[in-house]
């Protein structure tokens, strides 16, 4: 594991030193600094409305945390969906379009450091989003009140989702040499996780009644991320959802490494 | 030292390499010489372990390189056909990534890389981009990745592609030097491959001609030429046999 350092060192400087790392900070502290003004006035809206017409009960619902923060995270997630695909397109297809990977399958490294050395560089990025996050959040804790656990919890739990993605943009961007195509597979898988719990409901719908199908949309049910991200950005580490996001990490990596191995049997 | 033994590559119906068996000694400079498409890359890449051969096997100073992958592969420098270089990263960082891969300890990573550059002249590149460098100086960067952690074995393909006649002779008289006492006196084993016969003459001990995925010839260079024909006519002779030989059998018909 000695190498990975050197891996994962080496990637993040090439990210700094191209604009892909300064494209994808703006853009994310652009986005999310939008984002963020426009919940805050939805935020302000909502609870100037619900005292209008007297909706006491509704109002008290209407709370930093469950309101503004879920909505930003929500739409934080979105521009996830986008980014990191961006983020990670480049890892393994830069290796075969330079020629490097002769260099880093001719020398004494194995295929998980090779693998983990890169998705540590994507870690390190998708964390450093977040801690630009972390410091916009942070100006709620000066103007407002808001839980501070519940709020750390959905940031760890958004964390969580990021380092999820940026595992299936490495498996997308072992298995070709484009990084468009690799762009355009990890979206689509992140939409596919995304949607498997519509697709799940329509099945219900479909096959109502029939005891056989209940697995299979159980199963659905679990694979899709949509549940499993949503309860953790509201701020709940349910243990079910931590294990989805670790599952899904653990299972992309261990693709990528089987394909970065097979790379050489054709 | 290399050892392959009954080394074959097949992909789908065509078989690349065919039963290739040779060894190489400390010191020796063996050029790997042949027609384009003879099978000379896919050799190199079966030595280095780049590709698994679909049969035979192939030691690196002892190491079977399926076997003891991380032991045989620190024996090795290899230039591939096209040089793995990041156009982003500088000479000077580059060199210290590949030699951080290549087990170079710590405290010997700022010699080793130095070194390297000193050797390839690059010296005064160090800070430069690689992807500003002219093909020449990307090729000598090429190299100089090769030497970097100062291996019992030198694999290179077509080392002095696009290198000016004078950049071309210092490769060889790097070449020469490295094979007579690069590491700690005992020298390298080199292979190379190469299109230009005078290549082979300026530096090569022996000779190993590939035609269509087989050995055809593996002789020391002196033995070749003995006879006063030049290399140019060994080679022609080797590489032309078969459809020569196919004609007269036709004619014959």
């Amino acid at each position: 594991m000695r190498h990975i350092p050197a891996i994962a060192g080496r990637e993040l400087r090439a990210w700094f030193v191209s604009p892909v790392a300064w494209v994808v900070l703006v853009l994310f502290a652009l986005l999310s600094g939008f984002f963020f003004l426009m919940q805050v006035r939805l935020f302000q809206e909502v609870l100037s409305y619900y005292q209008q017409i007297q909706q006491l009960e509704a109002l008290r619902s209407v709370t930093l945390n469950n309101f503004l923060l879920f909505g930003y995270y929500q739409t934080i997630w979105l521009v996830l969906l986008f980014l990191t695909p961006a983020l990670t397109m480049g890892l393994f297809t830069s290796e075969k379009i330079n020629g490097t990977q002769e260099l880093l399958l001719t020398s004494p490294i194995t295929f998980w450091e090779l693998v983990l050395g890169k998705y540590l560089a994507a870690v390190a990025m998708v964390t450093l989003l977040l801690l630009l996050l972390a410091l916009q959040t942070a100006t709620l804790f000066v103007f407002g009140n808001p839980e501070f656990w519940q709020t750390a919890a959905g940031l760890l739990g958004l964390w969580l989702v990021g380092l999820g993605y940026a595992a299936v943009g490495c498996f997308a961007s072992s298995i070709t040499k484009s990084p468009l195509i690799a762009f355009f597979l990890c979206f689509s898988i992140l939409l596919l996780l995304f949607l498997l719990g519509q697709i799940a409901s329509i099945g219900m719908a479909a096959t109502a009644g029939a005891p056989a199908a209940h697995w299979l949309t159980d199963a659905l049910r679990w694979l899709s991320s949509d549940r499993h991200f949503e309860a953790l950005l509201r701020g709940l580490l349910d243990t079910r959802s931590i294990t989805y996001f670790v599952f899904l990490i653990a299972f992309f990596l261990v693709l990528t490494r089987g394909v970065v191995e097979s790379a050489r049997w054709r | 030292m290399i050892e392959a033994l009954g080394l074959s590559k097949r992909y789908g119906d065509v078989l690349a390499v065919d039963d290739v068996s040779f060894r190489a000694e400390a010191g020796e400079v063996v050029g790997f010489l042949g027609p384009n498409g003879a099978g000379k890359t896919t050799t190199m890449r079966l030595l280095t372990g780049f590709l698994p051969a679909t049969e035979g096997t192939v030691r690196i100073a002892g190491h079977d390189i399926f076997e003891a992958p991380g032991l045989a592969r620190r024996a090795i420098g290899y230039l591939p056909e096209t040089p793995p270089l990041y156009p982003e990263m500088q000479v000077q960082s580059y060199l210290r990534y590949v030699a951080r891969l290549k087990d170079v300890p710590r405290k010997r990573l700022r010699d080793a890389v130095e070194r390297a550059m000193e050797r390839t002249g690059l010296g005064e590149l160090r800070r430069r981009s690689i992807g500003q460098l002219s093909k020449g100086f990307r090729q000598r960067v090429g190299i100089a990745q090769a030497l970097v952690h100062e291996p019992e074995v030198l694999i290179l393909d077509e080392p002095s592609v696009g290198l000016d006649p004078i950049q071309m002779r210092e490769i060889r008289q790097l070449l020469r030097e490295l094979a007579d006492s690069g590491r700690d006196g005992a020298g390298q084993t080199i292979v190379l491959s190469t299109h230009l016969l005078g290549e082979v003459e300026a530096i090569c001990c022996r000779v190993i001609l590939l035609h269509a995925g087989r050995k055809v010839l593996d002789q020391p260079l002196s033995e070749l030429t003995r006879d006063g024909g030049s290399l140019e006519d060994v080679f022609t002779r080797h590489t032309l046999r078969e459809p020569l030989a196919a004609e007269a059998e036709a004619e014959g018909a």
